[in-house]
């Protein structure tokens, strides 16, 4: 089977029309980009985030109306996975201290449900935690795994066989617990994952992600201009820049219009990121490749011919290889889960980009330099 | 054929070593299954038995169950620790991210802190929330600018500022040191199966806990304060005698060992046997007669009662020690505590001392001011001063005083550090602890007498939390997207490119066992994204194929022979494959250097996959190529 065989297609020719391409597609993205702002997940912003799992499917707009109102600020609900999973985030690291007394209130209904009459003292408070302490080690080791079983987060204080005192935590996830209860006292949920993200972190990574990025770049540039002239590296280098740039627009652009998937910026997708970086230029380096082939073999020729001949020569690999990734990557985007959807996407629509960049922007800019020169490109 | 040999050796070779790096892991897999099997049936047993049995009590049975079935074979936990590991998001558990409190060790430190001391401090914080100067300096300069002098808090007032702040750096690096080793040794104990600890930066620590579902109760595991206790040791006749009550009360119980719970045998088989005529017995007789001291074994020469225990006997060990019948015969002033390093190595094994010590203890650690390891300058050995202060001295002085040529262990969250014997009566509080092997082993023992005194702060700023059954759905999610991305690869490049498609699939599936095999060989860890990245090197992987083909067929458009287009076609694509996989390669490098924990995974998958994925179509499919050209096979290439 063959296709793209023997194709004689004047692409530089069109190249205007690819600039048009590019050119709409960024300002498509950056436009949104400037005005509602790239969207971060909570590695780079800090915060909360839980991820329930109920028994029956729910309905994520009724629960953001419960939610509207307990005291979180503002509180992001979406489905995550399955329509039973809802992923909750807030900007706060713990529970404002004014909540405390009524999830202590429902902590002693717990204890006096799972022991009858018994007199809960609570010792000391913390920003997460209460502590209680009981007559015997025994009652504390009952009610330790007894409210932990009710869902509630306990331990011990101390391993010591005389311990007699009870941890337990008061967290974001305790208190959605307390105000979900009464309205949705037939579908209760278990906390799947949940993540606490301090705000200095995600400056961190921030900072290192932009870093890396960059880095990446001039790794590649550098290792290219010791391959082909500098020209050609550079011309392969504003390809990536064209890739990721766009690719980050589109994200911005396409940011809650897919249903069901979470386009957020988090580690993984900088992960996909550089992972484009390194694998995109590949395509550009297989058509350098044959243009400096073909110098050598026609050296009388029309520079701007013999680019598209060689386009034309490769078209079939090119297509093919990152065909071969896009399969691989369609598999994770459909079946990998929705953990590693975002990351899928991004790979997905960098592979698009990356090789259509490779084809069209990277050999073009190599030309339109060589036009400006008025000089024979050289190897 | 002979041109072949050498590379046909170089494959075989290859999958031979995955194979043997993998064949762990298949072990780890199927006794994980066996002994699941086990607790569903006995689970269904108990719950016949007694209908009404609470879900705790059950939970606690299947526990004991699980942990002494795995106790009695060594060698489960041995293939366990060789196969391959998967990350937290794929088994669940916790990750905490610790970052040491400058601020609070600061203020501990300070002699009588001030209000203006106190603003330097708060506001010197704030700053240092978002740069990445130290916070010693950040408040030295607060000092400095309001035109007061470091020494008016710490140190000596002769002290110029550039040595306090050197001494203040010191005591930041020193506490990042003890928090580690206090969490270590915790999380030891807690019984964490492959916990992780790493040190990030000069002031965090990361802390992996796989399995963990009572977060609170860990959280409460890696930021209490350490328990520095000093307890003397008890004398080798008291010692011994208790050990024989134990061995005679498990010797009628020892056949228990796997099943661990029917704790209703009673123990009247009284053998009376000295510890001498054991050297007559054979080893199958000795576990029989003396289970205890075939576990923990004693030098019938030596002066004490120290025990030591192979470092897989531990965990029994400790099952048995608490065994309801076991506490009964061990008298309640003293308890039995292992060493917190190994003692020695036998045969590739550690070697744990296990010590009986009274329970209460004779002296906290609250009263240790200072501890340091040197080189003495007489003996010219390790040894470790430790100063107190005037309280713990005079008590001190008492102690040891009353305990001339006794030892006293040093016990930290209750394991031992160290057995000092004491040599005399010690007055001032200023004791010098010799017997270290070594200077490390000293500094060591230094850090966990600072542990009681001078606590290290740690806040947790970064805390995630898996379900198991998250997990379980990422792995599932991950195989099924690892199968389908084969499938779909592989039968695409057999129908565009026939036979030689059908050879670049084969390859494909050596490629992953690769991968696989190096995975488990470097002792790296599983993450989803790191599945992620094998699938995107199923889609990569075949690229250096497609790139071979297409230049098969070019040169087989200019009317060369099958021979000659095989070997010029893979000759000219090298470059290009040798390029794309070079800058693949350099991002791997760079992700990986900057990602954390499950994208370091995936930096570490792709470039192991990279590395693979070459070897399998440059020398595999290669070999393939020549041989079929050899044998005169018809090669179609779509």
């Amino acid at each position: 089977m063959r296709i793209f065989e023997h194709i004689h297609i004047d692409w530089l020719g069109k190249r205007k029309l690819f600039y048009t391409i590019s050119i709409s597609l960024f300002l498509i993205g950056w436009t949104t980009v400037f005005i509602r702002g790239l969207k971060f997940g909570i590695d780079f912003l800090g915060g909360t985030e839980i991820v329930m799992e109920f028994q029956k499917p729910v309905d994520v707009n009724t629960l953001r109306n419960y939610m509207g109102n307990i005291g979180l600020g503002n509180v992001e609900l979406k489905t995550f996975g399955g329509s039973n999973r809802v992923l909750v985030r807030t900007e706060l690291q713990e529970l404002p201290r004014s909540f405390f007394p009524q999830v202590i209130d429902n902590v002693n209904t717990s204890i006096d449900k799972l022991v009858p009459g018994l007199q809960a003292k609570v010792v000391d408070t913390t920003a997460t935690s209460v502590t209680y302490q009981f007559a015997s080690p025994d009652t504390t080791n009952l009610l330790v795994s007894g409210l932990f079983r009710e869902g509630y987060q306990t331990g011990k204080v101390s391993e010591e066989p005389s311990n007699t005192q009870m941890i337990v935590r008061v967290g974001i996830a305790e208190w959605l617990k307390e105000n979900l209860k009464t309205k949705l006292s037939d579908n209760s949920f278990n906390v799947l994952k949940e993540d606490h993200v301090g705000p200095k972190v995600g400056n961190e990574l921030k900072t290192n992600a932009v870093l890396a990025i960059f880095i990446s770049l001039i790794g590649i540039l550098t290792y290219l201009a010791f391959r082909f002239k500098f020209i050609f590296a550079l011309g392969a280098v504003v390809a990536l820049f064209h890739d990721v740039l766009i690719t980050i627009g589109l994200y911005a652009a396409l940011y809650g219009v897919i249903p069901g998937l979470n386009l957020e910026i988090d580690l993984t997708v900088v992960a996909a990121f550089l992972t484009l970086i390194g694998y995109s230029v590949a395509d550009t380096v297989i058509v350098f490749d044959r243009v400096r082939e073909n110098l050598k073999i026609h050296k009388a020729m029309n520079l701007e011919e013999l680019i598209n001949q060689s386009v034309n020569r490769t078209m079939s690999r090119t297509i093919l290889t990152a065909g071969t990734v896009l399969m691989a990557i369609t598999v994770l985007l459909i079946f990998g889960g929705e953990v590693l959807r975002a990351f899928s996407f991004t790979l997905f629509f960098g592979t698009i980009t990356g090789t259509y960049s490779s084809i069209f922007v990277a050999s073009a800019l190599v030309l339109e330099y060589a036009n400006r020169m008025h000089k024979k490109v050289q190897f | 054929m002979k041109e072949l040999r050498f590379r046909l050796i170089l494959i075989i070779g290859a999958i031979a070593l995955s194979l043997y790096l993998l064949y762990p892991t298949y072990v780890n897999y199927h006794t994980t299954k066996k002994i699941d099997e086990v607790l569903t049936n006995k689970s269904a047993v108990l719950k016949a038995a007694d209908p009404k049995i609470s879900n705790d009590v059950l939970d606690d049975k299947l526990k004991s169950i699980e942990d002494s079935i795995k106790a009695s074979d060594p060698s489960i936990a041995k293939e366990k620790s060789k196969s391959l590991k998967l990350g937290l998001d794929l088994q669940g558990g916790m990750r905490v991210v610790l970052e040491v409190n400058t601020a609070t060790l600061l203020e501990k430190l300070a002699k009588s802190p001030d209000d203006e001391f106190k603003a330097a401090l708060a506001q010197s914080e704030k700053e240092a929330a978002i740069s990445n100067t130290s916070l010693v300096d950040l408040v030295a300069d607060k000092l400095k600018a309001k035109g007061i002098r470091l020494s008016r808090y710490y140190g000596n007032i002769r002290d110029d500022d550039s040595k306090i702040m050197s001494d203040l750096k010191k005591s930041a690096e020193d506490a990042v040191a003890r928090a580690m080793e206090i969490i270590r040794n915790r999380v030891d104990q807690y019984g964490v199966s492959e916990p992780s600890i790493q040190r990030e930066g000069s002031r965090r620590i990361i802390v992996e806990l796989p399995g963990v579902a009572r977060e609170e109760e860990a959280k409460q595991l890696l930021q209490g304060t350490a328990l520095l206790e000093f307890k003397l040791v008890k004398e080798a006749e008291f010692t011994l005698s208790v050990m024989q009550k134990i061995d005679n009360t498990l010797a009628g119980n020892v056949s228990l060992d796997s099943t661990g719970t029917d704790t209703t045998n009673s123990s009247t088989t009284a053998s009376t046997d000295t510890t001498k005529d054991k050297k007559n017995l054979s080893a199958e007789e000795m576990v029989k007669k003396h289970p205890f001291f075939s576990l923990a074994i004693i030098n019938p020469k030596g002066q004490t009662a120290d025990a030591y225990v192979r470092a897989d006997d531990r965990d029994k060990l400790k099952l048995w020690l608490a065994r309801p019948d076991v506490q009964k015969v061990i008298p309640d002033n003293c308890q039995f505590l292992l060493s917190a390093k190994p003692f020695g190595y036998q045969n590739g094994q550690a070697i744990y001392v296990l010590y009986c010590v009274n329970k209460n203890p004779e002296l906290t650690g609250g009263v240790v001011t200072n501890a340091l390891a040197n080189i003495s300058p007489e003996t010219s050995a390790p040894e470790v001063n430790m100063e107190m202060n005037s309280e713990g001295a005079t008590e001190w002085a008492r102690i040891t005083g009353a305990n001339i040529h006794k030892r006293i262990a040093i016990v930290l969250d209750g394991v031992v550090y160290s057995a000092p014997v004491v040599q005399g009566k010690i007055p001032g509080g200023h004791s010098q602890i010799s017997g270290s092997s070594d200077l490390k082993e000293a500094q060591l023992l230094a850090i966990v007498l600072k542990a009681g005194a001078l606590p290290a702060p740690v806040d947790i700023i970064e805390e995630r939390t898996i379900g198991p059954s998250l997990g379980q759905d990422s792995i599932s999610d991950g195989f099924k997207s690892t199968l389908i991305g084969f499938l779909v690869v592989s039968a695409f490049m057999i129908i565009y490119y026939q036979r030689a498609g059908t050879i670049a699939a084969g390859s494909l599936v050596f490629t992953i066992l690769f991968i696989l095999g190096c995975l488990a060989g470097f002792n790296a860890t599983l993450t989803l994204p790191g599945i992620a990245g094998i699938i995107l090197t199923i889609g990569m992987a075949v690229d250096a194929n497609v790139l071979i083909y297409e230049r098969i067929r070019e040169e087989l458009e200019t009317g060369k022979t099958i021979k000659a287009s095989v070997d010029s076609g893979f000759t000219k694509a090298y470059s290009a494959i040798i390029d794309q996989n070079i800058t693949t390669f350099i991002t791997g490098i760079i992700l990986y250097q900057f990602g954390t924990g499950p994208v370091q995974s995936f930096a570490l998958t792709l470039m192991i996959g990279l590395g693979a994925s070459l070897f399998s179509a440059l020398v595999i499919a290669k070999v393939v190529f020549e041989y079929m050209v050899q044998k005169g096979t018809k090669i179609t290439i779509g």
